[in-house]
């Protein structure tokens, strides 16, 4: 009877979050679907069954896009995650002084809005910007370099920018997870004789495996789904060699004439890259 | 109890923040579910963009329309062009008129893409009593999709060129050497002013084909031909105007920036000696009042080679579109039709304070548009405009324009890095037939 009486509440207090989430993202998810099979602009659409997934073969634009989100993907979630993970490993040092305010600072930046930080970036780096002024002082360079104006060095600048925006995020996770090694592991390994680096890389690695799965999910679904940056800081250019995919599905539906129908699709396509890449991630990192 | 205190002053802090919020957003977006409302049937709400242009020019309009409608008020929302496309989408595909407000103002670029797209969200002015034919009748070929006018004609977008006639006088050139002239002459003239001067006499946003696209029309050419289909592999027009820009940038006479405040920038801060753009950036070349006597307006130069060459062109202009399911339908037509469609005291007023070139007829007749302008010099610049306005040739505007205009951009872009211009070309072509086959 009282398991019974449990139950009723335990399911009273878990359904009108379950509802919220079935109107709110499976409804949706469904309907995208749906309008993903379907083809023509604005109001006028028909129903035209997989059209829009061959299309994708077709679209050099599309291509461009995937392989620049793929390339901000491996350059920014390596360097991140290792950056990170140093950085909490010095921070989580006992005997540093004024460890708050290291942890505060590197953590402040992933509480800016993400247009204004782009925005700075952007301003930053243009072609009479504070970057250019110091290297140019500095008599590094002869003459300013138009950062945004070349692929190369505009994708730099995304990567750059994502890099000071999420490493704090990711360093917290880290942090936690560190606090929670046990330090007589550490004293045993001193005793045994190991220096610094192979205490790093045999006890903190090792036992940070889940935090590092974590984050490296995180990253590689947030990259893929990378808007903000692509937008504000190049707006995709040069010629479209900085531009997201998510960039991309913005551009087909509200500049010029909108193709939802496409776009849906597409947004299909970085769900499904999402979904395999994590579960490539979990098969790696989950070695029992 | 401490902490009971501290509870009650938090929440009662967090409810004056809500009902701060609440307030200010009323403010913002609450006209647009206020339109609903039986209390504000006498108010029309307005999307438009530009603070220093269409924004007075409406609240011009609203006081000119009290006077005979005293009830009636107008309420003008700031609304970033890009931001109109966006909400407009959003809400037609969703159904979810009741978002929009009464009045837009629509880009002519983009009409046709808008009418085509979502065919009942604007209401048709035919039979609104509307006399179009007082337009000047590009506007209103803009405006008319399958017979139907869709929009009362605004600004005229015709090009310029804006010159700096101190810093050309220290090269010894006047005005009269930048008049009538063809893009290799003002190559040559750009060549020596910016070894005397250290000026460059052009800056473009990089990838924004503005420009090339105003170059273009100037030689009655278009990016797309008469079928519809677009129109620059093989196109000598295209190629040309190309080269010349080219040139240009190579030469350091042109100067590309990454985005549009720091166009405004080169303009204001006089990092260049002129500008070439539709007459709606007087007001921003006015603003900075520093420069005023400096500035001076001819022609833009026309294009070498190209067969119907003209030193005639047009970029931008806009058109005020009626929302069909707005509840006030027929104030905001009539408020249109008394105070854009025929009130010349309208653009009398609005012309010495934003620039507003006009495109309706009767009002280029008015003594406003024969007075001096001391910024540029005592010139009549707005008889200039008015007489370069009957010049500019009619081309077609596509559908996809929009996609033509960035595929463009990054054939530009590719060139610049090497690419050869006709492999380039045949890629924008393309681009655009691909998106065009959706």
């Amino acid at each position: 009877m009282k398991t019974k009486k449990r139950k009723i509440m335990g399911w009273t207090f878990v359904i009108p979050a379950s509802i919220m989430i079935v109107i709110f993202n499976f409804v949706p998810m469904i309907q995208s679907f749906i309008l993903s099979l379907k083809r023509g602009s604005g109001t006028n659409m028909i129903f035209t069954g997989f059209s829009n997934y061959k299309r994708m073969f077709q679209d050099k634009i599309f291509k461009m896009t995937l392989s620049n989100t793929f390339i901000y993907l491996i350059l920014e979630v390596a360097i991140m995650l290792v950056m990170a993970m140093f950085l909490a490993s010095l921070l989580n040092d006992k005997r540093l002084k004024g460890k708050w305010f290291f942890r505060l600072a590197i953590f402040l930046p992933c509480t800016t809005s993400l247009v204004s930080y782009s925005i700075i970036f952007r301003s930053l780096f243009s072609v009479d910007g504070f970057i250019n002024t110091i290297l140019t002082n500095l008599h590094l360079i002869a003459s300013p370099i138009n950062w945004l104006g070349n692929t190369w060095t505009a994708r730099i600048v995304i990567v750059l920018a994502l890099l000071w925006r999420w490493t704090g995020y990711n360093m917290i996770f880290f942090l936690a997870a560190l606090q929670n090694i046990d330090s007589s592991i550490y004293e045993a390994a001193v005793v045994d004789g190991a220096n610094a680096f192979q205490k790093f890389t045999k006890i903190t690695i090792p036992m940070l495996r889940p935090t590092i799965l974590l984050t490296a999910i995180m990253s590689t679904n947030g990259t893929l789904q990378l808007f903000d940056e692509s937008m504000n800081i190049t707006n995709g250019g040069p010629a479209n060699t900085s531009m997201t995919i998510s960039h991309y599905i913005y551009n087909l539906s509200f500049a010029g004439n909108p193709n939802f129908g496409y776009a849906s699709a597409i947004s299909y396509v970085v769900f499904i890259l999402v979904a395999i890449l994590a579960f490539i991630q979990m098969k790696v990192g989950d070695e029992k | 109890m401490k902490k009971k205190i501290l509870a009650a002053i938090l929440t009662a802090a967090m409810t004056i923040g809500m009902v701060g919020c609440g307030s200010t957003s009323s403010s913002d977006n609450g006209n647009n579910s206020a339109s609903n409302t039986e209390a504000s049937s006498n108010e029309l709400t307005v999307w438009c963009w530009d603070a220093t242009f269409n924004i007075p020019a409406m609240e011009e309009a609203e006081k000119i329309y009290q006077k005979d409608h005293p009830d009636v008020n107008v309420n003008v929302v700031e609304t970033s062009w890009e931001d109109i496309q966006t909400k407009l989408t959003t809400a037609a595909t969703s159904g979810q008129t009741d978002t929009l407000p009464d009045i837009i103002l629509m880009n002519d670029t983009a009409l046709l893409n808008n009418v085509k797209n979502y065919p009942d969200l604007f209401a048709d002015l035919s039979d609104s009593g509307i006399d179009f034919s007082k337009f000047a009748s590009y506007k209103t070929a803009i405006g008319t999709v399958d017979g139907k006018n869709y929009n009362v004609p605004f600004d005229s977008g015709v090009t310029a060129l804006y010159i700096r006639t101190d810093v050309i006088g220290e090269a010894g050139y006047s005005i009269d050497d930048f008049t009538d002239i063809t893009w290799s002459k003002f190559i040559e003239l750009g060549e020596d002013v910016l070894a005397k001067t250290g000026k460059p006499l052009l800056s473009a946003q990089a990838g924004g084909p503005d420009l090339l696209i105003a170059m273009l029309r100037s030689a009655g050419d278009s990016m797309f031909d008469e079928d519809g289909n677009p129109n620059f592999a093989g196109n000598d027009v295209v190629a040309e105007a190309v080269e010349d820009y080219e040139t240009m940038v190579d030469k350091g006479i042109l100067v590309e920036v990454n985005d549009w405040d720091q166009y405004i920038g080169t303009i204001n801060n006089g990092t260049v000696a002129s500008v070439i753009n539709g007459c709606w950036i007087t007001s921003t070349i006015q603003a900075q009042e520093d420069q005023s006597g400096d500035w001076g307006v001819t022609t833009m130069p026309r294009l070498d080679n190209a067969p119907n060459a003209t030193n005639y062109s047009n970029n931008g202009g806009a058109g005020w579109m009626v929302m069909n399911d707005s509840p006030n339908k027929d104030l905001a037509i009539d408020f249109l039709k008394n105070t854009f469609a025929s009130s010349t005291e309208l653009y009398d007023t609005i012309l010495p304070t934003t620039g507003a070139v006009a495109t309706y007829l009767p009002a280029a007749e008015s003594d406003a548009y024969s007075q001096e302008n001391e910024f540029f010099g005592g010139d009549k610049i707005y008889e200039k405009f008015a007489n370069y306005g009957a010049e500019v040739p009619a081309i077609t505007l596509g559908q996809y324009w929009e996609e033509a205009k960035s595929a463009l951009g990054t054939a530009l872009t590719q060139i610049q890095q090497g690419q050869d211009i006709q492999e380039a070309l045949k890629e924008a072509d393309d681009t655009v037939s691909f998106a065009m086959s959706e």
